[in-house]
């Protein structure tokens, strides 16, 4: 396993890329706006590629630098440009009824990275990983998750949402890639590709809700329709 | 001059990290209360005293160029401070003794704080051992405690005013502040702001740790707040939603010149915990020589010219706020030093 022997540089490295991530992730729960969300996503993505490429430097996998390349394309271009496209779309910029004040969602997602922590101490624990790199990524993936799944509950606006889904497989790909960084290529094109179909639909479904409904915010949506 | 090269290579013995007790910070092991260190720690008083309202003045200066204005010089502050001393005292008919006494306690406290930190030397001085960096805490808060209930004391209603909102950002900055100082002790493992100053300077991988980084973030929201420039300020001091102007508003003369000078006293030593304990711990004395203290001082001074230029650029560039979204900083600066203290954790 590639954490078990790292060179401090290259540790400390890790961690700072990947606490940059979920700090990210924060920016993401704490603006009201789509456009900041989407630049912060852009950003987190962009960050990835190039922990990817890191690991890939310091471990020896010559594949990952494909697979940054391909993270930065689709994740940090395509991606954000797609749901870019579809917030022009739309007339609505922000969220406009919140269930949380952006400061309140802030302090719950600190109390979700505390849980996060000690979720992952315990884990490991139970895995007998001694270096603290892995027990960084574990709580970064953990609490990116859970923010994910925040954004998911506290937002209405459907690009909000599609985001939220984002973030919280960002989460799982940070994890990944530290964690067992030599995944078969061809998993990660898959799950790329399963990305791009996941905003496509969601492009189709927000025209479809804007027509039919008239409205993207899930607060509107409480009439069953047979 | 500066004294950062001496303070690389030969350094002294201190290793930060394992326990250091207080003794092996002072040098040859126990308390030599010789009349230098006496000297140094007058004047560690006397520099927080005498510079801090040039440090207002660089301040103040820097935003109206920033906003291509003139600006009023650097020395403004000191004829401001000298004209108030000499003009007479009025006083309020509701006033009660508190109204004298709190000017007077906050400025003593201001005159404490300084004893505690490192404004001057690395190294800790006669007296210093009175407080850790929560004792300094106290004793800053005390201040401007004092100065809330002096602007209730009056019973004018902007002095209420100004007091309850004082308080709610305090209630809701001191949590913030707590963890701040949680998390610098578990990453140098001690509450003595001498040992995170040694910790700092001498290793490069403690300083660039996220741990360090966020506690840094968290502070500098922290030091906005304190200082009175949070975002929903505008660039005028007597307004609508003003909170350190509102509660002394009542006073004038000499005991309106100490409170502003308290108040730039307390900016002052902010300013000095945050570069010479958290982000640039360099540049202070090491031998503890007079020409190794002056070119401290002069050290401290462009040290506090470059926050000074972050601030006023966070300041300007920052749009206003609404009043009531004044909680969003603080809970960014709480949610900093949580991850500072997870970077601790794990590092």
């Amino acid at each position: 396993m590639l954490v078990q022997h790292l060179s401090p540089i290259a540790s400390s490295l890790f961690s700072l890329l990947a606490i940059a991530c979920l700090l990210l992730s924060f920016v993401m729960l704490g603006s009201r706006w789509l456009n900041n969300y989407l630049y912060a996503f852009a950003a987190e993505s962009w960050i990835i590629a190039v922990l990817s490429a890191a690991v890939g430097f310091y471990g020896n996998y010559p594949e990952l630098y494909l697979i940054a390349i391909l993270t930065l394309l689709f994740r940090g271009l395509l991606l954000p440009y797609l749901v870019w496209r579809i917030i022009r779309r739309l007339d609505v910029d922000r969220e406009i009824h919140l269930f949380l004040q952006p400061s309140t969602s802030l302090i719950v997602g600190a109390l979700f990275v505390m849980l996060a922590l000690s979720v992952s101490f315990r884990i490991a624990a139970e895995l007998h990983l001694q270096l603290t790199v892995a027990t960084l990524a574990l709580t970064v993936m953990l609490s990116m998750k859970l923010i994910g799944f925040l954004i998911l509950a506290l937002r209405h606006e459907a690009v909000s949402q599609i985001l939220g889904l984002l973030v919280l497989e960002n989460g799982i790909f940070l994890g990944s890639q530290i964690l067992v960084p030599g995944m078969p290529l061809l998993i990660e094109m898959v799950i790329l590709f399963d990305l791009l179909i996941i905003v496509a639909c969601f492009g189709v479904l927000v025209g479809y809700l804007m027509t039919h409904a008239g409205t993207t915010s899930s607060l509107d949506l409480k009439r069953l329709v047979g | 001059m500066y004294e950062r090269s001496k303070a690389a290579p030969q350094d002294n013995p201190i290793a930060p990290v394992d326990d250091v007790g207080w003794s092996a910070l002072v040098k040859g092991g126990s308390f030599p209360m010789s009349e230098r260190d006496i000297l140094l720690q007058i004047a560690q008083v006397l520099t927080t005293m005498l510079l801090a309202p040039l440090i207002q003045g660089i301040i103040v200066q820097f935003e109206e160029r920033i906003q291509r204005a003139q600006g009023p010089g650097l020395f403004q502050p000191y004829r401001d401070l000298w004209k108030l001393f000499h003009k007479q005292i009025v006083v309020p008919q509701t006033a009660s003794w508190l109204f004298f006494a709190a000017p007077v306690v906050a400025f003593t406290c201001m005159l404490v704080v300084p004893i505690l930190i490192p404004v001057l030397t690395n190294f800790p001085l006669p007296l210093s051992d009175m407080g850790d960096i929560l004792g300094g805490g106290l004793i800053l808060t005390l201040g401007s405690f004092m100065i809330v209930l002096a602007g209730l004391d009056t019973s004018s209603a902007y002095g209420g005013i100004g007091s309850s909102r004082a308080v709610m950002v305090a209630i809701l900055a001191e949590p913030t502040l707590i963890l701040v100082f949680v998390g610098i002790t578990l990453l140098a493992k001690a509450m003595l702001p001498f040992v995170v100053n040694h910790l700092l300077v001498s290793s490069w991988a403690v300083y660039w740790s996220p741990a360090h980084l966020f506690l840094v973030a968290a502070f500098f929201i922290l030091l906005l707040v304190e200082t009175d420039r949070m975002p929903i300020h505008s660039s005028t001091h007597i307004e609508v939603y003003m909170i350190d102007e509102g509660r002394i508003l009542e006073y004038s003369g000499p005991l309106l010149a100490l409170i502003k000078w308290a108040s730039a006293m307390k900016q002052f030593i902010l300013y000095t915990i945050f570069c010479n304990v958290l982000i640039l711990p360099w540049g202070l004395s090491v031998e503890g020589t007079a020409i190794g203290a002056a070119g401290a001082a002069v050290a401290l001074i462009i040290k506090f010219a470059l926050v000074a230029c972050v601030v006023v650029f966070v300041e300007t560039a920052q749009s206003r706020l609404r009043f009531f979204r004044y909680q969003e900083p603080l809970a960014a600066s709480f949610l900093l030093a949580i991850l500072s203290i997870v970077g601790t954790q794990l590092s």
